[in-house]
């Protein structure tokens, strides 16, 4: 048997693969933009990333940056870990956003204790570089005015 | 559309010991279980003839589980395949198994299910999504899902943790009754407070089980059933509903389609929810039974918490709910033992549990993210 003294390597949280098809959202997360897909067809804008407009089919899009700001439209903590690299993080919020321009998206509350976010919060994005090659949109609950 | 109601009969089943099974396999748990159900019913393996399956979690042919169970069982159906819906398969197969048998392709399918997700480690754990999931943000896990439902539920309705908590409660108290559950032991609301936190709403008492077993349920026609060893359980009414978005749609958390599965059944049936007498409602987490109270019409939209109130799914109360202990204490059968539990019911042979005079009992499952649903009305022979 091979003895293994190195330590073994720290769990690495998951991380989007960036291709053509997502990377202006990505690159726009690093440049401090929400970008989303709006349809050249019927003008839906759309969330997860995909190739046709769920609603009407058309493969035409633009990416279209958003205010990014919204309302938490669910939120729940998690305690439990499910995935080895958010050990170190529990207990954290996990929102559903409900985007000012129609869009939801999953993401984190972040700036107040995770349990004080409520439906209905007013927030506004925040970009959270996690790796160098990677920025995640995030959110905290809006500034008044 | 009414064309099949009553034409369809469950009239075979067998359940294998449930939790925690160190040394079985789920071929060797849904072959004891199909061993079980082809004795119950009184026919031979050779009398079956259709075999549709669900691969357990930690079954490593995955979706090509019905060969693999099959071959262990030494059967060579006319009609088979496996399905993956999570908790909406075990009610999807049955319900392929009533239009099989009533277009002719198979007079006697066995519908089968082992897993041994405990001892094997299975954690439901995935993160959803496709592409870039949601596992980014640190959304993993089949639990959190429901908890998504569960706080915009409590937000818009009022709803509490100590309500969900009745759900907890009843289906333990009905476990207590049922020598075959995993979790006998009976709990108050202020145990449900005092365990962890799993995941905000939810605490370890909100979530089912994680178990190894196996289920078998064998169909026929009705005409067949008669000359069978057991009453039948007869199949009133199915139906089914998906929806395949989550973001995409703003009423995604709260299954809105579950509703639509619900209807078609109790419209195939001929029946409403007065006329149910007991309820096999797929409790994957507490808040699930919740919606489907909702989805039912036993109550209105966000009146499920103040339904549950004061033991009303407790046997005895007006609705009994889960009889069997469910998901939640009974054993993660992923809602197999739900249609079990409402076809004793419809025997009338659960002996302390048993709801006397039920005539009627609605069983629903649900699977994957919110995604799958599917309802099923049986009655008494």
């Amino acid at each position: 048997m091979t003895k293994n003294t190195d330590k073994p390597a720290a769990p690495q949280r998951p991380l989007p693969t960036i291709d053509n098809s997502n990377r202006p959202f990505w690159d726009g997360a690093r440049a401090g933009e929400l970008r989303m897909q709006k349809c050249c067809g019927c003008g839906h804008i759309r969330y997860p990333i995909s190739d046709l407009c769920p609603q009407c089919l058309s493969g035409e899009f633009e990416w279209q940056r958003l205010s990014g700001r919204g309302k938490v439209f669910s939120t729940i903590v998690f305690h439990q870990v499910y995935h080895a690299a958010f050990a170190g993080e529990v207990p954290y919020n996990v929102s559903l956003i409900q985007l000012d321009e129609g869009p939801r998206m999953f993401s984190n509350v972040v700036g107040v204790p995770p349990s004080e976010v409520k439906v209905g919060d007013a927030v506004e994005p925040v970009f959270d570089p996690v790796t160098e090659d990677v920025t995640l949109p995030r959110f905290r609950i809006a500034r008044a005015g | 559309m009414s064309s099949i109601r009553g034409k369809v009969a469950i009239v075979g089943l067998g359940v294998t010991e449930q939790g925690k099974l160190p040394g079985s396999t789920p071929i060797s748990l849904g072959a004891e279980a199909f061993k079980r159900a082809i004795a119950d019913a009184g026919l031979r393996k050779d009398q079956i003839d259709g075999l549709l399956t669900m691969p357990g979690t930690t079954s490593p042919e995955g979706p090509l589980n019905y060969l693999r169970l099959g071959e262990a069982l030494g059967i060579d159906p006319r009609y088979t395949g496996s399905m993956v819906m999570g908790g909406g398969t075990a009610g999807a197969l049955i319900q392929n198994a009533v239009l099989a048998i009533e277009a002719g392709l198979a007079d006697c399918v066995a519908c089968v299910f082992g897993d041994t997700a405990r001892t094997g480690g299975s954690r439901f754990s995935r993160a959803s999504g496709w592409g870039d999931s949601w596992g980014l943000w640190g959304m993993f896990g089949a639990a959190a899902n429901s908890a998504v439902a569960a706080s915009r539920h409590m937000a818009l309705y009022g709803t509490t943790s100590r309500q969900l908590a009745e759900v907890a409660v009843a289906c333990r108290y009905h476990a207590s009754l049922n020598p075959n559950a995993v979790m006998r032991e009976p709990i108050t609301i202020e145990d449900h407070q005092a365990s962890r936190w799993i995941v905000e709403p939810f605490r370890l008492l909100d979530c089912c089980l994680i178990s190894d077993g196996g289920v078998c349920i064998i169909l026929t026609s009705a005409e067949r059933a008669r000359d069978l060893r057991q009453p039948p359980a007869i199949i009133g009414g199915i139906g089914q509903a998906y929806t395949t978005r989550n973001m995409e749609r703003e009423d995604w958390w709260y299954v809105p389609h579950q509703k639509e599965a619900l209807s078609r059944a109790f419209a195939m049936a001929g029946v409403g929810p007065s006329d149910v007498d007991v309820a096999q409602l797929y409790d994957n987490f507490t808040m699930s039974v919740l919606l489907w109270l909702e989805h039912a019409g036993f109550c209105g939209v966000g009146e499920s918490g103040s339904f549950v109130e004061g033991g009303r799914i407790r046997l005895g109360g007006d609705l009994p709910v889960n009889t069997a202990g469910g998901n939640l204490s009974e054993s993660y059968m992923e809602g197999w033992l739900h249609i079990v539990e409402g076809a004793r019911q419809m025997r009338g042979e659960c002996g302390p549990r048993q709801v006397e005079g039920a005539e009627t009992c609605l069983v629903t499952g649900r699977g994957m993210t919110l995604n799958c649903s599917n309802a099923m009305i049986l009655h008494r022979a």
